[in-house]
Parts: C-alpha cells; sequence; structure tokens
C-alpha cells in the first residue's frame, strides 16, 4: 500500500519535473516575453484588473490589433503593483509594447529612461487639453497621451442637507462650507468624509484643499498651506468629520457617503455610477477655494505610453495600436466603461450630450492641474510622501499642523 | 480517545467532558469571529458598507457578491488547486530525502544547511519574488503552473526539512542497523523504511505545504499575472479596481476559496495531530 | 557564519533541526567515525535540496546584498549602471529619523506577539488535548484563519477595528466605553495590528504544540497523580519541560515569521498613522516599493537587517541547543 503510494508520488514529481523542462523547452521566447520571435504579437500592460477576458475593454484590444494585423496579449495589474514591475521589466529588457499607467507615474519612468517620446513613437497629442497632457510632460517633451481623466469634487445628499436647512448655493468657500459642516452636525447627521490614508490617495485628496489655499508644492509649511491642514484638523476635532478619514482609502470613504448619513463627500468622477445606486438624491460641488471661487483639483487617470524597446521598428505598429485606442469612438467607449472625461473636447461634448450630469465633471477637469505638472516631474514623489505623512500626523493629533508641515519641508529640502 | 471513553461512565467525568465542550465552542467562536464577519461582509448591500453601528447580520442580505463570484472564479479555484498539488508533491519529494539524510547519516556540514534555510526564510518575499521574475523570464517559465509550483515550493521547503528531520529522527536508529545488516543500501532504507514510517509527516508537511501555495499572493501576482492559469488569490484583485473596490465579491471569493481548503483541513486534521508528534518528542 | 562551521560536525547537524536534539544521543564511537560511503549517501539524498537552496535563495539573497551596497536610482535600476556605495545606504537608514522608532516598533510587536502566540498557543493546546466531544473539529477548525488571503484578513480586521462603523467599537459602546480610535491614533495602532497579528499566528503554535503535547506518554501523567501532583504542577514538571525542544522550534519559527510580517500592517495602517506602528518590514517595503519614486538601495539595506537578526537569533538557538545538548 504504502510501496504504490510512493511510487506514484514519484510518478508525479517526475511529471511535474518533465512539464516545467518541457515549457522552458517549447516557451522560451514565447507567451511571456514580450520580445519573443513572434513579432506578430503585441504586448498591453494596463491597471484594470476589474475587466476580465470578455469585457468590451479586452474586445477593444483584439479590435484595435486586427485593424493594426497584430495579436495584441493584455496583462492586467494592480494599480500600485504596476510601477515595480514596468521597472523590473525593463530591467530586464522586457517592456510591454504600449503601456497604460497611472499619470503621476510617467515622470518617474521617463526619468527612468522606460519611455518614448511622442518624437520617437510619433503620437498625435495635438488634440489633447493642454492641462491634462501636461502630467505627461516632462523637461519639455510628452511622454505619452491621456486615455482618459477624472478628478475630485464634493457629492452631497440632498436629503441631509434638506434636513439640516442647508442651501446648497450657500456654500462659495471654506468659511460656508464649515458653517454648513456645523449645522448639519446640529441636526444630528454627519458632516463630510474624505480619504487621508497614507498612501499618493491621501495627497490626492488633500490636493484640492492645499492648491485651494493658494499654496504651491514647492512649500509645503507655508502659511497657506497649514490654513489647510488646519481646516481638516479642525473639522476632525469638532467632529464634523470622522476620525476614521486617517485611515479610509476613497472606496472606504464613498461606503460612508453611501450610508446615507453624511451630508458631504470628497470623492472622484468613478463614483458616479456607484452614486446612482446609493438610493439618496445626490448633487455635485466643485470644492471651494478658502476665499471663494473653485480649487484645482488634481487631474487623475492614466496615459498610454509606448516603453522603449530594443527593437525599434515596433514603435511604428505600438503607435498604430494606440492611435486606434484613442480615437475619438473608442475614448468614448473607454471613458464611458470607465466612468472617466475624456481629454478631448471634442469627446467631452459628446459625453455632455449623452448624460447631462457629466458637465460639472468636465469643468473640473478642464480646472483641473497635474500633480507633477508646474515641472516638478519626479520631485512630486518625494514631496507626496511627506505630505501625506504631515497629514496624517496632524489629524491624528502626533503633531501641530504648522510642525507637520514644517517637518514635511524640511524632510524635501 | 482511549481516555475519554473509558472514564465516560462516571458522572462527575461526563459533567467536565460537558462543560469543557461548551468551553471549547466558546474559543473557537472568538477566534472564528472575524471569519463570520468576513461572511457577514460578503452578504451586505454596498450602501450597509459603514453603516453605523453595524448589523450583526445581513439583514438586508445580498447574493450579489456571490453571483458574481460563481460566474467568473471557478476557474481559478481549479488552477489554484493544482498548483497546491503540485507544491505539495514537490515539497515532499525535495524535503523527505534531505530530512532522512540530516537526520540519520550525519552528513558533514549538513547543520549548515539547516542554518541557512532559516536564513533563507528571512529573504523579504518580493525580493525573491524579483528574483524568480528575472529568473523566470530568462527561462520562459512566467505564468506557467510549473513555474509558480517551485516558487511556492520555497514557502514550504524549509519548514518541511525542519520537520521531515524532526519525524525521522524518532525512527529508532536499531532499525536502520537491522536493514543494513540485511543489506540494504541507504536508498532501499530510505524507501521501504524510512519513509513508509513517517506517512504522519509526509502528511503534515503536505498540509502546510497546501495552506501556504493556497494563500500565496506575492509570488503569484509577480510570476502569474495576465496568464491563462491565475490562482485564485489574483482573482480576488479582479475586484479591487483602480479607484474602486468591490467588496462583498472580494469578500465572497475568500469565502468560496475557503470552502474546500476547509473541507481538506477538517478531513487532515486527524492525521495531522498524530502526524507532527510522532517524532517531535522522544519519551 | 564561521561560527556555523566551526560547530563539531555531528552536533551542527542535528542543532539546526531543534526538535531532533531531542532524540536520545547515538553511540558515541559510531557518530565519530563515520564511513565515507555514508558521507556520500548523505550527500546523494541532500543534494537535490543543496542544490534547490543554491538555485532559488542564493540569486534573491545576493540581489537583496547588491540592492543595498549600491546608489540606486530609478535611472540606474533600470540600466543596471548603479555605482557601487559600500555602506552608504546603511548609514542614511541609521540616520534616518524613523530608523529609532521602526526599531522599538519591531521589537515591540515582535516580542509582544510571540509572548502572546506562544501562550494562548500552549494554553488552547493543553485544553483541547483533553478529550471531549468535538475537541478534534474544533481544533481543526481554528486553523481557519490560515486559509483566508492575507489581503481578505487583514481587511477584515480594519473593518471590524474602523473607528466609526467598526464592530469592536460598536460592542464597547454597548457596555458604556467611548469608541477607542483603533487604527487612526498614534498611541493605539502599534495595539491594533499586534492584536490582528496574534490572531493569525495562534493557529500555528496551537498545532504544533498540541503535537508535542500528544506525544507525552500517558504513564508519566499518571505516575504524577498518584504522587498526588495537582494539575498545576503536573503541567510545571511534567508537560513543560518535555515541550520544550518543541518550544523552541515554534518560537524560532514564530520569530522568523514575525520578524517579516508586513502585510498584515500595510493593510491595516500602513504603519502609520505618523509611524507609530511601522517596524523594518513595512519600513523596508515603504522604502522600496510603497512609493511613486522606489529607493531600492535603503529599502534593501532595512531588510538586509532583518536578515542578520534572523541570523544572530539562529545563532542564539544554536547556542542554547548545544548547552542543552551538553549538560
Amino acid at each position: 500500500m504504502n510501496r504504490t503510494t510512493g511510487r506514484r508520488l514519484t510518478a508525479v514529481a517526475l511529471t511535474v519535473v518533465a512539464l516545467a523542462t518541457g515549457t522552458t523547452a517549447c516557451s522560451s521566447g514565447g507567451s511571456s516575453s514580450a520580445k519573443g520571435d513572434d513579432s506578430g504579437t503585441y504586448t498591453l500592460w494596463d491597471p484594470y484588473p476589474q475587466f476580465a477576458k470578455d469585457s468590451a475593454w479586452a474586445k477593444l484590444l483584439d479590435g484595435c490589433g486586427s485593424k493594426a494585423g497584430v495579436k495584441v496579449e493584455r496583462t492586467a495589474f494592480d494599480t500600485s503593483d504596476l510601477t515595480n514591475k514596468v521597472l523590473l521589466a525593463a530591467q530586464q529588457d522586457n517592456s510591454p509594447d504600449v503601456l497604460i499607467v497611472d499619470n503621476p507615474v510617467v515622470s518617474t519612468l521617463a526619468e527612468a529612461g522606460v519611455l518614448t517620446t511622442t518624437d520617437d513613437n510619433k503620437l498625435d497629442t495635438s488634440k489633447v487639453d493642454p492641462n491634462l497632457l501636461a502630467a505627461g510632460q516632462s523637461g519639455g517633451k510628452t511622454y505619452g497621451t491621456p486615455i482618459g481623466a477624472n478628478t475630485l469634487a464634493l457629492y452631497y445628499n440632498k436629503e441631509v442637507l434638506k434636513a439640516a436647512g442647508v442651501d446648497v448655493a450657500s456654500i462659495k468657500d471654506w468659511q460656508s462650507l464649515t458653517a454648513a459642516l456645523e449645522k448639519v452636525k446640529k441636526a444630528g447627521k454627519k458632516g463630510i468624509t474624505f480619504s487621508a490614508i497614507g498612501t499618493e490617495e491621501g495627497s490626492f485628496q488633500f490636493l484640492p484643499w492645499f492648491w485651494g489655499s493658494g499654496a504651491k508644492l514647492t512649500e509645503l509649511d507655508s502659511a497657506q498651506g497649514t490654513s489647510a491642514l488646519s481646516l481638516w484638523t479642525d473639522w476632525l476635532k469638532k467632529g464634523y468629520a470622522p476620525n476614521s478619514v486617517i485611515n479610509n482609502t476613497q472606496t472606504t470613504s464613498w461606503q460612508e457617503f453611501a450610508s446615507g448619513d453624511y451630508a458631504f463627500a470628497e470623492n472622484g468622477t468613478w463614483q458616479l455610477a456607484n452614486a446612482d445606486k446609493a438610493g439618496f438624491d445626490y448633487g455635485v460641488l466643485p470644492i471651494p477655494a478658502s476665499s471663494g471661487g473653485n480649487a484645482a483639483a488634481p487631474t487623475g487617470g492614466e496615459f498610454v505610453t509606448v516603453p522603449v524597446q530594443g527593437d525599434t521598428g515596433r514603435y511604428a505598429t505600438a503607435q498604430k495600436l494606440v492611435t486606434c485606442l484613442t480615437s475619438t469612438e473608442n475614448l468614448y467607449a473607454t471613458d464611458t466603461t470607465l466612468s472617466y472625461v475624456a481629454p478631448t473636447s471634442e469627446v467631452q461634448d459628446k459625453q455632455i450630450a449623452a448624460d447631462a450630469e457629466l458637465k460639472p465633471w468636465v469643468e473640473a477637469v478642464k480646472a483641473a492641474k497635474g500633480r507633477t505638472s508646474d515641472d516638478l516631474g519626479t520631485k512630486y514623489p518625494k514631496i507626496s510622501e511627506q505630505m501625506w505623512k504631515a497629514v496624517q500626523s496632524a489629524l491624528s493629533g502626533a503633531q501641530s499642523p504648522e510642525d507637520a508641515l514644517g517637518k514635511a519641508q524640511s524632510a524635501v529640502k | 480517545m482511549t481516555t475519554a471513553t473509558t472514564r465516560r461512565p462516571r458522572p462527575r467525568q461526563a459533567r467536565t467532558a460537558w462543560w469543557k465542550t461548551a468551553t471549547g465552542l466558546v474559543l473557537t467562536a472568538v477566534m472564528l469571529f472575524p471569519v463570520y464577519w468576513m461572511l457577514n461582509v460578503s452578504l451586505t448591500r454596498d450602501q450597509d458598507m459603514r453603516k453605523s453601528p453595524p448589523d450583526l447580520f445581513p439583514v438586508h442580505g445580498t447574493l450579489e457578491g456571490y453571483r458574481k463570484v460563481l460566474d467568473e472564479q471557478l476557474p481559478y479555484l481549479g488552477t489554484s488547486l493544482v498548483i497546491g498539488l503540485g507544491t505539495v508533491v514537490l515539497t515532499v519529494a525535495l524535503a523527505a530525502p534531505a530530512g532522512y539524510a540530516l537526520a540519520h547519516l550525519r552528513p558533514r556540514g549538513g547543520g549548515v544547511i539547516g542554518f541557512l534555510f532559516l536564513v533563507a526564510q528571512m529573504i523579504p518575499g518580493i525580493i525573491m519574488a524579483m528574483g524568480f521574475y528575472a529568473f523566470y523570464l530568462s527561462l520562459g517559465l512566467l505564468q506557467s503552473v510549473p513555474g509558480l509550483i517551485v516558487a511556492d515550493s520555497t514557502l514550504a521547503v524549509p519548514f518541511a526539512v525542519l520537520i521531515f528531520t524532526a519525524f525521522m529522527s524518532g525512527i529508532p536508529e536499531e532499525l536502520l542497523q537491522a536493514a543494513r545488516t540485511d543489506g540494504a543500501g541507504p536508498l532501499r532504507t530510505f524507501w521501504s523504511i524510512v519513509l513508509p514510517m513517517s506517512r504522519n509527516a509526509v502528511v503534515t508537511v503536505s498540509l502546510f505545504a497546501f495552506l501556504w501555495s493556497w494563500s500565496d499572493f506575492v509570488f503569484a501576482s509577480t510570476l502569474a499575472n495576465g496568464g491563462a492559469h491565475e490562482p485564485i488569490t489574483l482573482g480576488i484583485y479582479h475586484y479591487i479596481g483602480n479607484n474602486n473596490q468591490e467588496w462583498n465579491a472580494i469578500m465572497a471569493t475568500a469565502v468560496v476559496a475557503s470552502l474546500p481548503a476547509t473541507v481538506i483541513l477538517v478531513l487532515a486534521q486527524r492525521y495531522v495531530a498524530a502526524g507532527v508528534t510522532a517524532g517531535a518528542v522522544k519519551d | 557564519m564561521n561560527h556555523t562551521t566551526q560547530l563539531p560536525d555531528r552536533r551542527s547537524a542535528r542543532a539546526g533541526t531543534g526538535v531532533a536534539t531531542a532524540a536520545p544521543p547515538p553511540a558515541p564511537a559510531r557518530a565519530r567515525r563515520r564511513p565515507t560511503s555514508q558521507q556520500w549517501a548523505a550527500w546523494a539524498f541532500l543534494a537535490p535540496v543543496t542544490l534547490y537552496l543554491v538555485l532559488f535563495y542564493a540569486y534573491p539573497l545576493y540581489r537583496n546584498i547588491d540592492l543595498s551596497l549600491r546608489h540606486y536610482t530609478v535611472r540606474s535600476f533600470v540600466q543596471g549602471d548603479a555605482p557601487f556605495t559600500g555602506l552608504k545606504n546603511y548609514e542614511t537608514v541609521f540616520d534616518d529619523p524613523t530608523f529609532a522608532p521602526a526599531l522599538v516598533h519591531t521589537v515591540v510587536f515582535t516580542a509582544v506577539c510571540l509572548v502572546f502566540q506562544y501562550v494562548i498557543g500552549l494554553a488552547l493546546a493543553v485544553f483541547f488535548n483533553q478529550h471531549f466531544r468535538l475537541s478534534a473539529t474544533l481544533r481543526a477548525l481554528f486553523l481557519v484563519p490560515w486559509l483566508l488571503p492575507l489581503i481578505v484578513s487583514a481587511s477584515t480586521w480594519s473593518w471590524m477595528l474602523n473607528s466609526d462603523s467598526g464592530i469592536v467599537n460598536a460592542a464597547l459602546n454597548a457596555v458604556g466605553i467611548g469608541p477607542v480610535n483603533w487604527l487612526t491614533s498614534p498611541s493605539w495602532s502599534l495595539t491594533s495590528v499586534i492584536i490582528a497579528n496574534i490572531w493569525i499566528g495562534v493557529p500555528f503554535n496551537l498545532v504544533v504544540l498540541h503535537s508535542g503535547l500528544q506525544s507525552i506518554p500517558h504513564s508519566l501523567y499518571e505516575a504524577a497523580a498518584l504522587d498526588g501532583a495537582g494539575a498545576w504542577r503536573r503541567f510545571w514538571n511534567i508537560t513543560f519541560p518535555l515541550l520544550r525542544p518543541v518550544s523552541a522550534i515554534t518560537l524560532l519559527l514564530g520569530l522568523v515569521y514575525t520578524l517579516k510580517v508586513f502585510d498584515i500592517i500595510w493593510i491595516m495602517t500602513k504603519g502609520g498613522p505618523a509611524d507609530s506602528s511601522t517596524t523594518f518590514a513595512t519600513w523596508s517595503y515603504r522604502l522600496g516599493f510603497g512609493n511613486l519614486l522606489p529607493s531600492f538601495g535603503p529599502g534593501a539595506a532595512v531588510g538586509n537587517l532583518l536578515v542578520v537578526a534572523a541570523l544572530v537569533f539562529g545563532l542564539v538557538y544554536l547556542r542554547v541547543q548545544r548547552k542543552q545538548y551538553a549538560s
């Protein structure tokens, strides 16, 4: 009995080894390698794991592939994982032919020498809104073209505001917003929820307030910057915002808003589909600047780029693929599925025509600003890390807003 | 087992046993509460996810998460199963002979091997994964099931060598001596005496190897992402979008993924208990 | 490293494997003079695993050391031409204001987790070692947390510990205790991740210790009971000493696993707020991978400090084993 089990065990073990060697033998340069001998296969990486193999997105890629006469092999990564994977692949000289990547990462990858410029890859970016394209520019060069954009605004719960006697039209600046929060709290509801987690998401959410105060990323500890952080800190202290924001991702924060208890939530374009499911009447409001007007919000969304290849002959086909993906009709389809705002006016108009609710978002995107813009490039990630740390320190009460931002500024230098 | 049956007739003992079962149930309930909570979340509607205070039971339960998972995730379960079993086979095949050598053949410098395994376990998983990535790329093993099996086995092999050595040193030297006198070489001795006597150790190691590979994520995401065969831990990532996560689907996947494994666990339990024992402590 | 190789061969061969030393020492004569053929056989059996060790562990380890000794930027990471800078990355790490808190948190996290996991694991093992109805099934159920991918179990914990909508605060509220900011207050975050990690580690301790208990001969307890020893005395005089080898290996493995825990902390708190739950493992990850602009060098340096820590504890363990063996 034992003997037979043992023998079977060896047999299986041998099979595994045989399989392993077999795969080595026949798949070298095959499916897993971007630069296979099979030049008819082009690889594409995207940060959309939510799109399955039979999704519209996957079909679109196949379609663009057959139009260019090649087979597109797609791999989806979790977005936080993608930067490392790209660097690693580039190090091994195995970059994908087309790479779709979160916009603040573009300048880092460009710095690493992973991406080709539009001079090399011949992408046409003339139709793209300049403020959106700026996120993909560094040192006067453009490294890709946006596939869609999103940004932040304030969602509000109409029922809660009505019960608290707040008129949305009265919210023009920080003071009136705080006054509204106070009223909401008095009415027994909860004020505002956002995400201040210790990652890029936290910086992304803090930026509209930071920029809205008139502060600049090159000087974190300015009086304006401190006023923005004090605004958040005071909301927490007074109970206008829940303590959990310190650990909230944007999804968690949305779930809080979806419970129907909160008056406001700072969140992005991508929640529109969920907002319709929430079961209450909601509205969208641009984030106010400190003393009136709208604050610039950061642009979110991904760029389509063409990584550097050993074989420069591949760029021509890669360019065809990217052009197909970012053609007017495909942009419209893709941005509708992603719940993004299109990067060109032409498609934006089409989106508004189809869904009037998108209008405030299109305006917000037009007013938005890239995080790596102002020629910050690879300085942005360092600044951003110190910024989210400072936000966390201040909100959790470990440090005062002044001290936290002062420390952050000296760490950036 | 025997003690329980022989003592059962005495009423006082029976009462204590009942009391113990109750305590055991309470302890298990406390331990498994987070698992229950996961189940609860998997059934919760989006708008109730952050209800304060939370509902103890999914009052407005939704099966949406499960519908999604059953539609999309079953192939991943199959892949995970294959990878888990492959890891088990590979781990045992590598570690059992090593355990025998370390326990009974006393090789010069064998201790260094054991020590190195200890240190090797400290290499951060992500660095291991990066190493494998570079390695597999040149071998063309990326996104392949055998590749993932080899990578996952690195989680279990050090532990397995340790456990096998422990068990096998429990086998009396006299028995092996006798085999040797009968003219059996080391291979025969290992095959016909040591391995059969270590059946429990094999089961124990298999169980751990299976569990580790079942829940591995780092290797899967680095080495198997985008391939034709992805394990269930990657399946979960399909519900984690760029800006949005579908928590009831994530939790539902976890529930569905743990069901077959739980069955295996409960079935294997009796072997495990008996298994780790044999060589661990010698009287 | 030298230290190990200098150990007497026979001893080191078994000491590396902890539990093995509990076996009766073999006859000294045979152990001293080993036939060469047996040496060949021994290495033939060890060959696959040695090859495996070299193939799959040596390269990543080499790579991690190399990363820590060069000045890597994203550019030089890709181009592979990073200049050699010696121990500069280590200096950077030592001078970093995060170093001291991270060290303290690592020590506290590891020590507290280890002690609680072991004590709770042992208590449960003793409890489940008594035979009562359902004891085997319940013990098996204790392993269920192991089946869950860490991303799920850690997320579930952060869900339960949420300040506003978490079940834990709801329960505390019900008994009249105000809300605790488990994950968002600098004074509680470390405690929270420790609790979650203990929960994850208890099953491992339970299984290994339980199997150790089972092999303690029942006759010893019966004899002690006849001598009138109470349950507590029996535990201290029989169970605990006889379990020592298993305890040692459990604690050592526990230490190795706990030192490198990062997923749980990363998912629950990201090491924050304000670094209040940052350990070396999460710090290393944050430096290398948790930022838009990775700094691989210092990240790898912190990772190597952990490897060194494991090395030191491994040596301590060998020492203790040797002493026990000698006595």
